[in-house]
């Protein structure tokens, strides 16, 4: 039987949906009793319980705006014919899907314009398995499937594509916990791991905006992008600026609209504000993370000879 | 949308409900202390390194706290098990809404819309190196 190349055979977010159920219940219970390293607050995990209900939502309401290109540029401009039946394909898509996440979600962080919907995933201050089911509502309405065109270009199935899509996803489930503090060397060499990605959702100077990795570290250690995580300097989660809500709504859209009232303000500076990075403002009053890096590195010098001295 | 994706719908948000209580029921927040002017002084040195604090005045129920900065308020607010900061201009701090032992201060914005502090008295009259409520 020749599969179907546009509609995928299965979604593997929907079969590891009881995965994800069970795993955060025996993260919270092992925690309870003092068997792993986890916490969790309830109105925290509501909003990020809520926040990954809610995208699955809007998925089915927005979801074929992407859908629709992605299926429109494989149909009338592909390069290359890629059969989904070949497993030379499979592991040509693994790496072609896992380095288009690389940058895109390296884009994410360092273009408002993505930002303001992939913020939503970094607004919790903890960081365990319900953090990772944080999702963005808003991530089909500001294009930030456009890099997957890409791969429909080069001849990627749109099915074989979303179900790689799907394995990447479940995969970057497991990294969001404490309860795991290093895997083998060669693992961390080569894969995303907990350790990696608790690096990502650092707010700590050094931390910010590393580790963009989806399935495989080596893009970051590939593209200088690479922080291993520090043993003196322990991770502390959310935003540089942490939300100081757990209404759900000011949640998914609040960088939406911080946005559009620096674009309303200050209109001759719009492109700025939407393609600059995240911090960024025409009269320098707020700070990028490369500016927090930098402000950090040259303090820490000082605060090392100050060490010295005493 | 079919009639398998409302049960599916149900189903999910009936499970987050559960996880929430789960979640409830193992009390394993972070443990957070009331602010005293000690832990104050050092989130806000977290929060705002480039900032000198000129004076702090902590909330009575340890919850937040407010300092001077030059012409700057730094405000550092409880949310949860953690907190979460902002600064505003001195004078908006000054002009803030103070009643019945409460400072109601509006952030203007949208992720932090405001913060309380509650205070014996507000504003203060005068500003020197120790002071500290």
């Amino acid at each position: 039987m020749i599969p179907d190349p546009i509609h995928a055979a299965f979604d593997p977010v929907a079969y590891a949906t009881p995965f994800f159920i069970l795993t955060v219940i025996l993260e919270i219970v092992l925690a309870r009793f003092g068997k792993a390293d986890a916490r969790y607050e309830a109105r925290d995990t509501a909003v990020s319980l809520g926040m990954g209900l809610g995208s699955s939502v809007a998925g089915v309401l927005f979801g074929a705006l992407g859908f629709t290109a992605v299926v429109w540029v494989w149909q009338n401009h592909r390069i290359f014919d890629i059969p989904m039946t070949a497993w030379w394909a499979w592991i040509a898509v693994f790496l072609a899907e896992d380095l288009t996440y690389y940058w895109f979600h390296r884009l994410s962080h360092e273009r408002r314009v993505w930002w303001l919907s992939h913020v939503n995933h970094h607004s919790s201050q903890h960081y365990n398995l319900s953090t990772a089911l944080r999702q963005t509502w808003t991530g089909a309405l500001n294009g930030s499937w456009a890099l997957y065109v890409i791969l429909s270009l080069l001849g990627f199935p749109p099915a074989m594509v979303a179900i790689q899509k799907g394995v990447s996803l479940v995969y970057q489930y497991w990294i969001h916990t404490e309860a795991i503090r290093r895997m083998p060397a060669w693992f961390e060499a080569v894969f995303n791991t907990p350790s990696h990605h608790r690096v990502h959702h650092a707010r700590n100077p050094v931390y910010l905006d590393r580790n963009y990795a989806g399935i495989l570290i080596v893009w970051d250690r590939l593209f200088g992008t690479f922080q291993p995580e520090l043993d003196d300097e322990p991770c502390r989660y959310g935003l540089v600026k942490n939300l100081a809500t757990f209404n759900i709504v000011r949640v998914a859209f609040h960088e939406w609209i911080a946005t559009a009232q620096d674009i309303v303000r200050h209109p001759r500076h719009a492109l700025g504000y939407l393609f600059g990075p995240p911090g960024w403002s025409h009269d320098g009053s707020r700070e990028t993370s490369a500016m927090i890096k930098a402000r950090a590195a040259e303090a820490k010098p000082a605060t090392e000879r100050l060490d010295a001295a005493a | 949308m079919d009639e398998a994706f409302f049960v599916q719908l149900a189903a999910s948000a009936a499970a987050v409900a559960v996880l929430v209580g789960i979640a409830a029921w193992a009390k394993i927040a972070r443990p957070v202390g009331p602010l005293d002017e000690h832990k104050a002084r050092a989130l806000l040195a977290e929060e705002f390194p480039a900032r000198a604090v000129d004076a702090v005045w902590i909330s009575s129920d340890g919850a937040g706290a407010l300092a001077k900065s030059g012409g700057l308020a730094l405000v550092i607010c409880r949310v949860g098990d953690g907190f979460a900061a902002r600064q505003i201009p001195w004078p908006q701090a000054v002009s803030a809404t103070f009643r019945n032992g409460r400072l109601s201060i509006d952030l203007s914005d949208i992720a932090a819309p405001r913060a309380v502090i509650a205070l014996p008295a507000w504003p203060p009259k005068s500003f020197n190196g120790d002071l500290a409520a």
